[in-house]
């Protein structure tokens, strides 16, 4: 198995005349769990759509597994499994029957994807839900089924974009034990978050990223240097305002 | 207060026109259309007011049309800008006192509103050889227009509450369609069945005079024939339907700043439908799910609106003809129709559409799936147009041609379709949107795109289109069996070139597609 799992090379995006990802070059280690944390609009997702084939870039070459997405996707995306943020599903569908679509267009035999499909649903706490059409989802229950879309032709690496967003905690804590496990078995995955309390617990590896610019990379703790991530992220990042915000606002005013 | 939420409406119709530029050269050009027709209309007003033997049922009609139009259209069809619907202002504690005079009074705001108005003044023209009675009808066609505008409001707040729910917005598509496909026919019915214009001009109008559409309307001929019994009444009507729809507008907009959002309930579907029946392969499986939007999905059946109506359209004009050689164009008319609606697919899905993307199928996957889904759903219907004419009219020779013909232009749109989709994509109403909407500013891009794709069928149709043309001049099967063989040939052949080309173009321009998907255009 390659030793790299996703490896990002100076990849480069422009829209118009805003920079959203400037030059980032990132090698993550097969076998990690490597948060990826940045501020509102840092371009995570610009890059992490660049680096699963939404996103054609600029400039830069994505390898997969050592496969380049660009050069030959079919191969690269057979051993990706992606959770993107910000895209509906195929929502006239009901759950059961989206996981299956995810399945079947990838090439798996019937059984082998009824079989995961079940799976699926028993784990994400969607088996009786399975036969309810994803547009009555909650946004919640919607994550959860897209995750199960991303997993059932079991992957190499996983790439989720706030795959935590909208979920409550039980369902959240199960999700981190799928994954927990899944890293111990060998697989890879790689999540974007604003929580970096979940981060700095769950993941082995961070990058910090801000306005298209990689700040720091590593393991976490050579990231965090000592500090909380948290400390750590904000005095990478900055634009923490001062405590003058606003006077009037508290309750005894009016 | 007031005044805010007036100078808020103004600014929401500014910035509206300031998100693109395309945008705002359709609405230009659109306007500019609707100015021209308003013109024209006024000048034919103005020159005819000499001849014009009843302006006074005129007027009703015309009123009526118009309050009907506003009361039907937007609440049910094309959808209000609803910036402004009062559930807005839930959070801002407004009193309704304030709030809701203030959005009844913002409803004018709008180009549509405007535009009805000067319409109307315009239509007035007609009484301008008599100065009281023009005075009168431009202050009726004004109520007339406040009028519409209010029962637009009431109607759409009233529609809102049950729009939320899906199943209320896909019934109402469905009651729609048969009010079209029904509505063509039954016009010409009546109009054929009256001896002269008079005979339902007079009828029509003398009822609508009383009802809250047509009661304004009605007040300048009545001042013109003198009929000042029928004018008390009228103004008298007017002010209380007005009144009364005023005060239901202000208690439901009261009502609509407290209420919760409604709820609704999940549909559900057993099992694996068909995705159990299709085969196992990524061609399968786009099958299956574009199967499951062909029936569940209103877009879908508003790209194939015009199949049903076709050949009730054809039969009725025929009937009043009595020559029905139009109903032999059905089949390829629909196959066209039918094959052509696959080519905004990838536009439909949106940024579902990221799926395909991420799970790499391919190309050609992709093409025939959502090919094979459109075949299924459209061939019996096909087979019936196509064969149905020449057996009902006993021309059993012309069998093969129609068959040919019908195939042909069936598949070669498939073909051509799955080329142009993988191309080009445009904006079309989102998933769960009312299927009716049309993205504004939009038309032109459309128009040209399907133009080009009508063009290219056509072009490609020729090798059929000559020995079909030459069986039906000289009755010929023969020459029927001909456009049977070609039509096959080339339909099948062009089919399959477009899939894989199709295919081809959907490998390289995938993240394309995707990002032209996330915007919608």
């Amino acid at each position: 198995m390659n030793p790299i799992a996703l490896d990002i090379r100076s990849l480069a995006k422009q829209f118009g005349a805003k920079i959203a990802v400037d030059n980032v070059s990132l090698q993550v280690p097969a076998g990690s769990f490597y948060g990826l944390v940045g501020p509102n609009g840092a371009g995570k997702t610009t890059m992490l759509s660049m680096a699963t084939g939404l996103l054609r870039p600029d400039a830069g070459s994505v390898l997969v597994n050592g496969i380049d997405i660009w050069a030959d996707p079919h191969a690269a995306k057979a051993t990706l499994g992606v959770l993107a943020d910000g895209v509906r599903q195929f929502d006239r569908l009901t759950g059961r029957q989206l996981v299956t679509y995810s399945g079947l267009l990838r090439g798996m035999d019937r059984e082998e994807v009824a079989v995961r499909t079940e799976d699926l649903l028993r784990v994400m706490d969607l088996v009786q839900d399975g036969d309810k059409l994803v547009v009555d989802y909650s946004a919640g229950m919607t994550k959860k089924i897209s995750l199960a879309t991303a997993m059932i032709h079991s992957p190499n690496l996983l790439v989720l974009d706030e795959p935590f967003e909208a979920v409550d905690p039980v369902s959240a804590a199960n999700i981190r034990d799928i994954l927990n496990g899944y890293v111990q078995l060998g697989g890879t995955v790689i999540v974007s978050s604003h929580v970096m309390d979940l981060v700095q617990r769950m993941c082995t590896h961070v990058a910090v990223i801000a306005e298209g610019v990689l700040k720091a990379r590593g393991t976490v703790e050579e990231v965090r240097a000592g500090k909380s991530l948290e400390e750590r992220f904000v005095d990478l990042v900055g634009g923490r305002g001062t405590n003058e915000g606003l006077s009037w606002l508290r309750t005894s005013s009016n | 207060m007031v005044a805010h939420i007036l100078k808020l409406k103004l600014r929401l119709l500014g910035n509206g026109f300031k998100r693109s530029v395309g945008q705002l050269v359709g609405v230009i050009i659109g306007g500019l259309y609707a100015l021209g027709m308003i013109t024209l209309l006024s000048a034919a007003s103005w020159a005819t007011a000499a001849e014009n033997p009843f302006p006074g049922q005129l007027t009703v009609i015309i009123g009526s049309a118009v309050v009907l139009g506003w009361a039907v259209i937007p609440p049910l069809l094309t959808g209000v800008d609803l910036t402004l619907e009062p559930a807005r202002f839930v959070h801002f504690g407004i009193p309704t006192k304030v709030l809701a005079p203030a959005l009844v009074l913002a409803g004018f705001i709008s180009v549509p509103a405007i535009l009805t108005v000067l319409g109307l003044l315009g239509a007035s023209m007609m009484w301008r050889l008599e100065p009281a009675v023009l005075a009168v009808a431009m202050v009726s066609a004004v109520a007339t227009a406040v009028m519409a505008v209010l029962l637009c409001q009431y109607l759409t707040i009233m529609a809102t509450a049950l729009r939320a729910k899906r199943r209320f917005r896909e019934l109402t598509f469905a009651l729609l369609f048969l009010l079209l496909v029904s509505v063509g026919p039954l016009l010409s019915s009546v109009i054929s069945a009256a001896e002269n214009i008079s005979d339902w001009v007079n009828p029509i109008s003398e009822v609508l005079a009383y009802t809250p559409f047509g009661a304004f309307a009605a007040l300048p001929g009545a001042l013109a024939a003198g009929n000042y019994a029928q004018l008390t009444l009228c103004a008298a009507l007017g002010v209380i339907y007005l009144a009364g729809l005023y005060l239901l507008l202000v208690r439901a907009t009261g009502a609509a700043t407290v209420a919760p959002p409604p709820q609704q309930r999940a549909a559900t579907a057993r099992g694996l439908g068909v995705f159990k029946i299709v085969p196992a392969t990524p061609t399968g499986a786009v099958m299956a799910r574009a199967l499951v939007y062909w029936l569940k999905d209103p877009r879908y059946a508003i790209g194939v609106l015009m199949v049903p109506m076709l050949p009730l359209i054809f039969w009725f004009a025929g009937r009043q003809s009595g020559d029905y050689t139009m109903m032999f164009l059905l089949g390829p008319l629909i196959g066209i129709l039918l094959g052509f609606s696959i080519s905004a697919d990838v536009s439909y899905d949106n940024t579902a559409f990221a799926l395909h993307v991420l799970t790499g199928v391919s190309g050609r996957a992709d093409r025939a799936g959502r090919v094979a889904a459109c075949f299924t759903i459209g061939i019996v219907p096909l087979l019936l147009a196509a064969t149905l004419p020449a057996i009902l009219s006993d021309q059993l020779w012309r069998l093969p041609g129609d068959l040919g013909l019908t195939l042909a232009a069936f598949l070669i749109a498939l073909g051509v379709a799955s080329v142009a989709s993988a191309r080009y994509t445009y904006a079309v109403p989102l998933p769960g949107e009312n299927p009716m909407k049309t993205p504004p500013g939009n038309g032109l891009r459309i128009a040209l795109t399907q133009l080009g794709t009508m063009g290219v069928m056509a072009v490609l149709l020729i090798p059929v289109v000559i020995p079909y043309v030459f069986a039906w001049v000289n009755q010929s099967p023969n020459a029927g069996f001909i456009a049977l063989g070609v039509g096959l040939a080339l339909g099948i052949g062009l089919l399959l070139g477009g899939v894989i080309l199709g295919g081809k173009w959907f490998e390289r321009r995938q993240p394309e597609l995707m990002q032209a998907v996330m915007i919608n255009r």
